[in-house]
């Protein structure tokens, strides 16, 4: 492989780094435009929850200026607390986007910055493919970088965190991890300062960018160790590492949500234990090259021990005098799945925190699941300083993967690289020609593989294959004993396997991953016309034009980055879910009876509450399914006022017909989901009042607001906003003076002072100290 | 101050006298209300008579009415009539001038009035009707006698709570006649109430922005930002989505579900949007010399709700464009249709001309206000392109009309662009060409692969 390019006339460099380029253009655009699924079938919008917040930030920080930005104080959010917004976000996201707009504004073009932020993601997955390549460049060969990067340019994994509206940091962040990978895979092997440097450099982007960047801080290090455990210790890995190091460090603490976090919280002590590690080796290296054998040996075991006590003190003491933060509760969660459960019901609450199944494994990767073995296992068997990175990458990142379906995001990239290995490696087996054995060059080969439409490829494979076949059969018969009938069948089930493949990715993208989710599609099954409810909108842009412009808005935290995103009012709980007390009296507020409710409603200042109701059109992410959760977190704060069980039926059911609960029957967000739904007929046979969602008939259904009331449904009731009244408005009507009929001044009483007690006729009236009048 | 008020006095009273000496007289007096919308549309015909055979050159019309948004005036020819504008205390003085004076002569004056029919009770609930009052004057406010005078009232719908009854009068369904009344006293204001049921829609347009940019390579892109608000009773208490569908007449009759715009008859284009993205309830039937664009809002406007989005279309420049050389005259409506019987606040029109345009002259149908001119930048933009900004307040479907932009343009610009953009992609390929052919290494290094 080395000696390739040296070997390739002119000629033939010109033509592979033309195939390359066009290659990876390809994947780029490939990449791009199946990302675009929502935008054709929908519009330019953003999607989902967080990215709603993501947009907004950017939307503040592109009107108001960085420095606006980082001392942002959102008083919107989280009612009456408050957030301080650019100290507890990752700016990267926003950064990149401001700047990419700036700089078109710059150039006189006016792309409005949510159609920026609409297509980062796109974008930046050509980014991350062109860094895939380069990585698995690094660690084996530019074919295999080639099928990589075509790879994780389609591979749903990835796309379902970065399709266009997808507003996340994800998005950018799995360019950033790859591209801090490569750089430091180049800096390993190089051992060269500036590739060090670089990577620090792109691990700043990556911490400004993501929280995951933990990941990288944790595996250089591991790898670094592994290294040192097998003996593999070289000055090129003490310069890298040091650089890197130190210098990210000190960038990672410029970030202002990150902070003091590198030096102070256990998940950044493995890599400060593995630098101190490599400095000690590196210091007895040099001591051994000084010192006689004997005293190295007593120098070693003595001071081996010595260090090792006294760091393993320091930690400990530093983390009893709090110095440095124990693990966070999320991070407790990655190693014992059901953690979350018992401790942490909000994190357990939210979907993709829920241990992965296997059907997702092949929905989200496909065939390159089961050929990403083959790559560790090519990696394995051919080890040497970089494949030990990406073997260490492979085993972390599936153990990840394996406890949160959200961690998946971080095993694709790798999956793709090592696939692209299998199938370089499969390639350069099968597809050797006879020819190509004397330049010696696979990658060349292989390249031309990429592309299925190879013309050399079709004359051997179908045009010419009879002609061909005795000619090849008997060379090969005799050089390396790989029937040439048998290298055909094999490469025809790679590329009709490759092509399943982009077919499953297509399939998935398009059906799984496109769905704005604020934006509803259904299919009318009767004429097939395609209908859009775009109730959430509806109701979003109800608040924000009639609604006064301070109201304050209660709903479940889900929903409060769009109301804040979209409606633009104050909200009390939204999705960055700091405080779990707040949400767990929003919590209690939504599960108590409305009078309990209301009280807790006033004393937040609650103007307006906002539910989700799926029972009309039978959408089952709304607020009743979700309810379960609000109680549990609830009850986690409030275990006296608020119990799981009352919720369930005697046999443990959550039901919402006749049999349930009366507790939940009777609870604010079954009153405030059900208001008058009772007398709604869905269907001419069907019964009143029926929960398509829940397939049942509601158990409450007569029943009125006293402290609420109804101030817009969309129209197919997905959400239902309500108004909290006025304590005097539901007590009794009052009257402003001036607006009395009878004005209280004129008031007679017809009790005047004599006859107000009553009493009896001739009857002496008796004052004290007085004689008595007759 | 002082001194200005004693000139007007006297020239007051000399006018007075003047018109004593003349003694001017209605002879005949038919008026049209027109109430069966949110706007007054009056249309007076005078049979006016100097009593000494004097011929007429000027006739002052007096209006008492407040919001005025639209006044014009006929002869019997059906010419238009100079209106002069005298603002005085209370009232509004419009001095017509004939082109030939006669002793007899007929008037045809056509008034449009904003916010003159009010909902009364100012608020209702989801289900009840909405009732509106209006107040005017029973005769027709003039500084002249007249000698007879009838009016004729057109309300929408038979629904008639009560009104001013003044014998003679009749009523048949949605119709009232007051009068005729005789020998009625110059600059007599006797009140005039009706209160009766009026559900169309009562939409205001509280600000509307119109954006024209003009581009010569043959497209002419519109855009207008509406803030609207539904101006009648207001809703009181709760909306019930339930009761809203159920019965859909009984329940929220005067809220707007949807209402019709008018595009020209070329718009392609067509988007219909807010500041959340697209609006999805909207239809468009294209006829033959307009199009029809049914536009729901994204919410049923009830009483006192806003909403504002923005409607976009792109029209050929050919239809509008005109040019003979160097010079190029932009003729397009000012304002356009938003729904039937609009009443718009205020509007700020905007055209944007392509880079390099100069001696813009600005023709309009009435008095605008203009405002200061801008520089826009666009894609591909250097020194920019021109923006003429006008606004006007209080407008009315009357006003729909054309007004005429002329500027200079020399054809040769247009090529810059292109030009612009060949020029840097042909300097990126040179850089790149620089940059891969010649070695800018300090020092030449030997890139170590594995081993």
């Amino acid at each position: 492989m080395n000696r390739g390019p040296k070997i390739l006339s002119n000629k033939v460099a010109g033509y592979s780094s033309l195939i390359t380029f066009a290659i990876l253009l390809i994947a780029w655009i490939a990449g791009f435009s199946s990302r675009l699924f929502a935008v054709i079938r929908f519009e330019s919008i953003i999607h989902e929850f967080d990215p709603w917040f993501n947009y907004r930030a950017t939307a503040y920080m592109v009107q108001h200026g960085w420095y606006k930005f980082l001392n942002w104080f959102d008083e919107r959010a989280w009612y009456p607390l408050g957030r301080i917004v650019g100290g507890t976000v990752y700016p990267g996201l926003m950064i990149t986007s401001g700047g990419i707009h700036y700089l078109l504004h710059f150039l006189n073009i006016p792309v409005h910055i949510r159609d920026i932020c609409v297509f980062l993601a796109p974008v930046f997955s050509g980014l991350t493919a062109i860094s895939t390549y380069l990585l698995t460049k690094e660690l084996w060969s530019p074919g295999a970088g080639l099928f990589a990067a075509s790879f994780i340019a389609i591979v749903p994994g990835y796309i379902s965190r970065s399709v266009a509206g997808s507003y996340d940091n994800e998005g950018i962040a799995i360019f950033a991890l790859q591209f801090t990978y490569f750089l430091w895979v180049r800096s390993v092997k190089t051992g060269s300062v500036f590739w060090s440097a670089g990577a620090a450099i792109s691990y700043f982007y990556m911490v400004s960018a993501w929280g995951g960047y933990v990941f990288i801080i944790n595996l250089i290090p591991l790898h670094v160790f592994v290294l040192l455990i097998m003996g593999r210790y070289s000055p090129r890995l003490l310069t890298s590492y040091s650089t890197f190091y130190i210098l990210g460090l000190l960038f990672s603490m410029q970030i202002p949500f990150v902070g003091f976090q590198p030096i102070r919280t256990s998940e950044h002590m493995a890599a400060l234990g593995v630098f101190v590690l490599l400095m000690a080796v590196a210091t007895l290296r040099h001591l051994q090259t000084v010192l006689s054998r004997h005293e190295f040996r007593k120098l070693f075991v003595v001071g081996g021990l010595v260090a090792a006590a006294f760091v393993f003190v320091a930690v400990v003491a530093l983390t009893m005098m709090g110095v440095i933060a124990p693990w966070s509760g999320r991070f407790y969660s990655l190693w014992d799945t059901g953690y979350a459960k018992i401790h942490i019901p909000i994190i357990a609450s939210v979907s993709e925190h829920q241990p992965t199944t296997w059907f997702s494994f092949f929905f989200d990767l496909h065939i390159l699941v089961c050929a990403f073995p083959v790559g560790v296992w090519y990696c394995i068997k051919q080890i040497n300083d970089e494949r030990v990175f990406v073997v260490l990458y492979a085993i972390s990142a599936v153990y990840f993967a394996g406890v949160m379906v959200r961690l998946m995001l971080t095993l694709t990239p790798v999956v793709c690289m090592l696939a692209g290995v299998a199938f370089s490696g499969l390639l350069d087996v099968f597809l050797q020609e006879d020819t190509s054995k004397k330049f010696g060059n696979s990658a060349y080969s292989v390249t031309e593989t990429d592309e299925n439409e190879d013309p050399t490829e079709k004359k051997t494979l179908y045009d010419k294959a009879g002609k061909l076949k005795h000619r090849t059969k008997h060379e090969n018969n005799h050089e390396n004993g790989i029937s040439s009938n048998l290298k055909s069948v094999v490469i025809l089930a790679i590329l009709m396997i490759l092509m399943m493949f982009a077919v499953h990715c297509t399939w998935v993208t398009s059906n799984a991953y496109s769905s704005p989710s604020i934006v509803l599609a259904f299919h009318n099954s009767q004429d097939g016309s395609r209908n859009i409810l775009d109730d959430f909108r509806e109701a979003y842009y109800w608040l924000s034009q009639n609604t006064a412009d301070d109201a304050r808005i209660m709903s479940w935290w889900d929903y409060g980055y769009q109301i804040a995103g979209m409606a633009n009012r104050t909200t009390l709980v939204d999705n960055n879910t700091w405080n779990n007390s707040h949400i767990a009296l929003v919590g209690k507020a939504m599960s108590s009876s409305e009078e309990k409710s209301y009280e807790i409603m006033t004393s937040l200042d609650v103007d307006y509450v906002l539910v989700i109701f799926g029972g009309v059109i039978g959408y089952s992410g709304d607020d009743i399914n979700k309810f379960l959760w609000m109680v549990r977190i609830a009850e986690g704060e409030h275990p006296k006022d608020i119990k799981e069980s009352d919720f369930f039926t005697d046999r443990g059911e959550f039901r919402v017909d006749a049999e349930g609960s009366p507790s939940l029957l009777n609870c604010l967000m079954y009153k405030l989901s059900y208001y008058r739904f009772g007398e709604l007929k869905l269907d001419y046979r069907g019964p009143s009042g029926y929960d398509r969602t829940r397939n049942a008939v509601i158990g409450n259904k007569d029943f009125d607001l006293t402290y609420l009331e109804e101030a817009y449904t969309t129209e197919h009731w997905l959400v239902r906003i309500y108004r909290v009244k006025k304590p005097y408005e539901f007590n009794r009507p009052a009257l402003k003076a001036n607006e009395r009929l009878i004005p209280p001044s004129n008031f007679i009483s017809r009790k005047n002072s004599k006859r107000r007690k009553g009493y009896i006729r001739n009857r002496p009236s008796v004052i004290k100290g007085k004689r008595t009048l007759k | 101050m002082n001194w200005n008020c004693l000139y007007l006095a006297i020239i007051s009273c000399l006018l007075l006298l003047n018109s004593v000496k003349a003694e001017i007289i209605n002879k005949n007096v038919e008026r049209y209300l027109d109430l069966s919308s949110q706007l007054v549309k009056t249309t007076i015909k005078i049979n006016a008579e100097d009593s000494a055979g004097v011929p007429i050159k000027e006739y002052v019309f007096t209006a008492k009415e407040a919001n005025i948004a639209y006044i014009s005036a006929k002869d019997a020819l059906n010419n238009d009539l100079k209106l002069r504008k005298e603002q005085s205390n209370d009232d509004q003085r419009f001095v017509l001038t004939f082109e030939k004076a006669l002793p007899k002569q007929t008037i045809q004056i056509e008034t449009v009035s904003v916010g003159n029919v009010k909902p009364y009770p100012e608020e209702i609930k989801q289900n009840e009707k909405q009732l509106v009052k209006y107040a005017g004057l029973l005769y027709l406010y003039s500084k002249y006698k007249t000698v007879t005078q009838k009016t004729q009232i057109k309300l929408s719908s038979s629904n008639i709570i009560s009104y001013t009854q003044v014998k003679p009068f009749s009523v048949s369904s949605n119709k009232i006649i007051l009068g005729p009344y005789e020998n009625i006293k110059a600059l007599s204001d006797e009140q005039l109430a009706i209160h009766y049921e009026n559900q169309t829609p009562f939409l205001t347009v509280n600000s509307l922005e119109r954006t024209i940019e003009v581009s010569h390579w043959g497209n002419i892109a519109v855009k207008e930002s509406i803030e609207m608000i539904h101006s009648g009773a207001k809703l009181k208490g709760s909306f019930s989505r339930y009761d809203f569908q159920k019965d859909g007449r009984q329940s929220g009759q005067s809220a707007v579900k949807s209402y019709r715009t008018y595009l020209p008859a070329s718009a392609t284009g067509v988007y219909y949007r807010d500041m959340n993205g697209n609006i999805s309830t909207s239809n468009m039937n294209v006829q033959r010399d307009f199009i029809d664009l049914e536009l729901r809002p994204r919410f049923p406007l009830f009483g006192g709700w806003k909403t504002q989005y923005i409607l976009g279309y792109n029209v050929p420049s050919y239809e509008y464009l005109f040019s003979a050389g160097k010079n190029y005259q932009l003729k397009m409506r000012l304002i356009d249709h938003v729904h039937d019987n609009m009443a718009i606040d205020k509007a700020v029109i905007n055209v944007i001309l392509p880079e390099g345009s100069s001696n813009i002259e600005l023709m309009t149908p009435y008095s605008i206000k203009r405002r200061q001119n801008e520089f826009i930048y666009t894609y591909l933009d250097t020194t920019g392109r021109p923006m003429i900004s006008f606004s006007r307040s209080n407008l009315v479907e009357n006003h729909i009309s054309d007004f005429t932009l002329k500027y200079t343009f020399s054809r040769v610009s247009l090529l810059q662009e292109p030009f612009l953009l060949i020029g840097f992609i042909y300097f990126i390929f040179i850089l790149t060409i620089i940059f891969l052919r010649l070695d800018f290494s300090i020092v030449s290094y030997h890139h170590n692969k594995s081993e």
